[in-house]
């Protein structure tokens, strides 16, 4: 099995970016490549991006990828809707943390279920 | 002559005087022509040779006193003189294969060969522009291989380059039509049709982005079949007026063959204009015979005959191009044709018939891959002009710049830092001024980090210069280094896509991915990775393998090695035991160049020497043996596709059969001593391998069904007991990317996608309050074959305590320590490449 694999939702390229999911191609380009430059430099401003799972650090490779993500229109728009869900259930994210860490309650999944039209197993 | 040299010198004299901006440069080096041009961030002009012609052919001609000639003069000894004189040594690139001159009693490499052309299209450079390019770009085709990529790179630097860049070949066209199109917008599809090989790329533009959406291709179809057709039909022609029965397959025939191949490629080319043509065969030798006299009319319309069904194979594949990404041929917005048989009316013909668009006019089909590699260049800031900086102003700040060196954006951003700046005369404030005075950006401040980012403006289509200033309060200016630089506003280019995943093979026969098919290049990635056996230190025969392997495939064996890393006892400080941490790092640059390190931290020792792989020698009798294999093979899977009803296999066999009997034909004549036809074949046998292994996939379909099936159980109900709920959220959506690639019957990706779905039920199964306490029982009961039995018996007795206690973190490092002192399979190892690591 491989263990260091990147995590689609922290890794979700609008946060690798710092962009709203409704922003322009052009700002796609402009924005990755002045953090690209920026981490060329080493600058301690590009090193690290926010995601609702907290911050992580940002690498030249995350930020080619999420450029390349995103100036495909059909992935994008999985990406735009993972970037939506993810700042939306970062506060159930936070609430199911706790409930892990106080065992027999589990967290509630039917909303996740429902939110992509898939029946709980 | 005299009189061109005149104009040369005013050229150059011009030429120095504006040289002011950068210059890139584009090479197009093609196994029939070769061609140069130099782009100047507005017009990408071809560049001119001694003849004044666009096109050097790629012939090389050593005479006896060791004098090279290249393109159009050595080519008019191709057939006179053939013992000192080479061509289509591209198609040996990366072979070991050295290439005779005879009267010179010398030998050399298909890369020096390459060399001499690159050599001679820089002279042109030199001539005509007055500088000699020091970095360029070349193109490669979009199939070359590793090791072909880097025998490209190799020439380049006996050429004396400096630095280069490989470009894919259809990237390279469409780029140079993108630039000259009016209106660009939407999907472009590239036709190349060269002298041995077929691409055909599919590409979109929107708002000044160029992105490659997928290729295609046939590495084994090009002008030279039509040729090889008419040879067929000539001999024909031959056998019936003379009753001489020629062969292709005899080796006394070859110098007939030869004649007759050259007068049939005449014939071609002369029936792009005309109607009709008359070949006049004279003195064709004949073994035990009179040379033969004969003359041949051959119209259009009977060329057309031969060579239909090799024009309407290309049309397959850009079918099949357009149908992969979802598109119907009346979607097409453009087709750019290149390559010389792209000239032929019926391609032309066929072309607008099948995709129902016109050919884009006004592009040269011979010179738009090397205008491609010129932009290109630009687009990666390879400025071709000799480094000849002026001094630096004394007392002058140096800085890094980072910026795009071509940019669709009208305002991208600068980035800056300062480089050993001392505090009391470092500038405060940084602004850039545009070279035409007609914007400049306000001063902006230097942060803690000496570090500035600043928006520019561009002027659309052209180079723009800025000028950099500095200052430390209002009146104190600093002088900054460099000075200025340069911008050009164009298009931009998304990162080149890797065409095949590449990984390491491990001793279990699986591959860890490293970088999946189209991830942008470059890339960079480190895994570590554990020995599987002890490396005494000093060994010479022991050498521990990390094999490099590209491919789509689960199984390492499957995959095709590309190189491999090897740590050698003999350079190891100290001994390895088994279970050691190896950090290994692959690295490829944009044009797919492949670099590759293993660090071992324990003996804080670095092993870089990657064994390079040369594409395989094929000797007449290996080729033989394949045929006769790929043949049997294709007969027994065309029994079980029949049995089973696989009917998308039987047409996939259909199309392997028909390759398989033009084959024969090439295998044929490398036993009659072309070289050039064997190497071909060994790649026709590769391509065709990766098929038949298609097919098999597709063969396990239902048993990969069933996989999928029980994965997907498994996986649901492991992560809604113990997931998170992000992990929840990528269930859902790895479910249907799967249900997906089920409807596609995609075995590819329904394999790709069924390996992420383990792992990330296997992620969540980890939360289960006893996932250790079974992993540590099944390894347990294995730890009788462990490498280091007396470590892995103290480990079992480790872990019992850990249970008792339930200390759950202790027995996770416990257990993690056994599986390392598992050995795999001896099976599998050997399979898998022989890897030392997993
Ligand atoms: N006017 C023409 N009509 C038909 N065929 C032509 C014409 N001019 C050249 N050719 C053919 O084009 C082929 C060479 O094409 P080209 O120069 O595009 O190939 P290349 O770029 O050297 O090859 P590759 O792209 O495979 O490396 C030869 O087979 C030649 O006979
Ligand atoms: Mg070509």
């Amino acid at each position: 099995m491989q263990q260091q694999q990147t995590d689609p939702l922290a890794d979700n390229p609008f946060f690798v970016l710092g962009l709203a999911p409704d922003c322009s191609r052009q700002e796609i380009e402009r924005e990755g490549q002045k953090l690209l430059g920026l981490l060329e430099l080493g600058l301690s401003r590009a090193a690290t991006y926010q995601t609702p799972l907290g911050p992580r650090e940002r690498t030249p490779e995350l930020v080619r990828g999420a450029m390349a993500e995103l100036r495909d229109p059909k992935r994008r728009v999985v990406h735009e809707l993972w970037a939506d869900v993810a700042q939306a259930t970062s506060v159930a994210h936070e609430r199911a943390e706790q409930a892990q860490a106080s065992p027999g309650e589990a967290p509630a999944w039917t909303d996740v279920w429902q939110l992509f039209d898939w029946r709980a197993p | 002559m005299v009189r061109r040299h005149k104009r040369e010198n005013s050229d150059t004299l011009l030429t120095r005087m504006t040289l002011t901006t950068p210059r890139y440069v584009g090479i197009d080096l093609g196994t029939t022509n070769s061609a140069a041009a130099v782009f100047d961030g507005e017009q990408v002009t071809a560049v001119r040779n001694a003849q004044g012609a666009s096109l050097t052919p790629s012939v090389v001609r050593i005479d006896g006193r060791g004098n090279i000639t290249v393109g159009a003069r050595a080519r008019r000894y191709l057939e006179r003189d053939a013992k000192n004189t080479r061509g289509e040594f591209k198609r040996l690139m990366g072979t070991s294969q050295d290439l005779a001159f005879a009267s010179a009693d010398i030998t050399r490499k298909p890369e020096e060969l390459s060399a001499e052309v690159l050599k001679s299209l820089r002279k042109d450079i030199e001539d005509q522009f007055g500088f000699a390019p020091q970095r360029a770009v070349i193109s490669v085709p979009a199939l070359f291989e590793l090791p072909q990529n880097a025998a490209t790179s190799e020439a380049a630097r006996l050429a004396g380059f400096e630095q280069v860049e490989l470009l894919q070949e259809p990237i390279a066209s469409a780029l140079a039509a993108g630039w000259s199109a009016e209106e660009s917008a939407g999907s472009w599809l590239v036709y190349d049709l060269g002298g041995g090989t077929f691409d055909a790329s599919l590409l979109e533009t929107r708002d000044g982005l160029l992105r490659v959406i997928g290729h295609d291709g046939d590495n084994f179809l090009g002008g030279r079949d039509f040729d090889w057709a008419i040879v067929d039909w000539l001999l024909a022609q031959i056998k019936q007026q003379t009753e001489v029965e020629l062969s292709r397959s005899k080796p006394e025939h070859t110098a007939a063959i030869t004649r007759l191949k050259q007068l049939a490629e005449e014939a071609k080319i002369e029936l792009s204009r005309n109607e009709s043509t008359e070949i006049a065969i004279i003195e064709l030798p004949v073994p035990g015979g009179d040379p033969l006299d004969l003359e041949v009319s051959l119209d259009r319309e009977m060329l057309e005959t031969l060579c239909l069904a090799l024009v309407d194979r290309t049309l397959d594949v850009c079918t099949r191009l357009c149908k992969t990404h979802g598109l119907d041929p009346g979607g097409l917005h453009h087709v750019v044709l290149v390559g010389g048989p792209s000239v032929m009316p019926i391609v032309r013909r066929r072309v607008q018939q099948v995709l129902q668009v016109a050919p884009t006019e006004g592009l040269d089909p011979m010179t738009l891959v090397a205008r491609g590699a010129a932009i290109y260049a630009a687009t990666a800031g390879l400025d071709a002009r000799p480094e000849s900086r002026p001094e630096p102003v004394p007392e002058s700040q140096r800085v890094w710049l980072q910026h795009p060196a071509m940019s669709s954006d009208l305002t991208p951003h600068v980035v800056g830092k300062l480089v050993d700046s001392e505090p009391d005369k470092a500038p405060g404030e940084i602004r850039v001024l545009r070279s035409d005075g007609l914007w400049e950006s306000p001063w902006t401040e230097v942060d803690e980090e000496g570090a500035f980012v600043l928006s520019v403006t561009l002027i659309p289509r052209r180079p723009n210069i800025f000028r950099i200033e500095g200052r430390r309060g209002p009146e104190q200016k600093v002088a900054i280094e460099p000075p200025t630089f340069t911008i050009v506003q164009g298009l931009t280019i998304s990162d080149p896509p890797l065409s095949r995943t590449v990984g390491v093979a491990l001793a279990n026969n699986r591959v860890r991915v490293y970088f999946e098919r189209g991830a942008p290049l470059p890339v960079r990635r480190t895994f570590n990775l554990r020995t599987v056996e002890t490396v005494p230190a000093g060994s010479e025969e022991c050498i521990l393998k990390i094999p490099i392997v590209q491919g789509e495939f689960d199984d390492a064996h499957l995959c095709r090695l590309v190189g491999s890393l090897e740590l050698r006892g003999e350079k190891l400080k100290q001994h390895l035991p088994a279970g050691a941490e190896v950090e290994v790092t692959i690295e490829l640059d944009r044009g797919g160049r492949m670099s590759a390190r293993a660090l071992v931290p324990s003996l804080d020792q670095v092993f870089e020497q990657v064994a390079h792989l040369l594409v395989p020698e094929a000797t007449p009798e290996v080729l033989a043996a394949n045929l006769e294999a790929t043949q049997q093979r294709v007969i027994e899977l065309r029994a079980e596709a029949f049995q089973a009803k696989i009917i998308s296999a039987i047409g996939r066999l259909n199309s392997i059969e028909s390759r398989l009997a033009s084959l024969e034909t090439d295998v044929a004549a490398a036993a009659g001593g072309d070289t050039d036809a064997a190497q071909k074949a060994r790649r026709a046998f590769l391509e065709l391998d990766a098929e038949i292994e298609q097919i098999e996939l597709d063969k396990r379909w239902p048993e990969l069904e069933e996989e999928a099936r029980e994965t997907v159980i498994w996986a649901s109900a492991t992560i809604a007991d113990f997931g998170l709920p992000h992990e929840a959220k990528l269930l859902t959506d790895t479910a249907k990317a799967i249900e997906q690639a089920k409807n596609n019957r995609d075995a590819l990706e329904l394999q790709r996608q069924l390996r992420l779905l383990a792992r990330l039920g296997s992620t969540a199964s980890l939360r289960h309050p006893h996932a250790w306490h079974h992993r540590f029982e099944r390894a347990a009961s294995k730890a009788d074959q462990a490498t280091d039995l007396v470590a892995a018996q103290a480990l079992v007795k480790e872990g019992k305590v850990a249970i008792n206690k339930d200390d759950v973190p202790a027995l996770r490092r416990i257990t993690q320590k056994l599986w390392q002192l598992l050995p795999d399979d001896p099976e599998d190892r050997k399979l898998g490449h022989n890897s030392g690591v997993r």
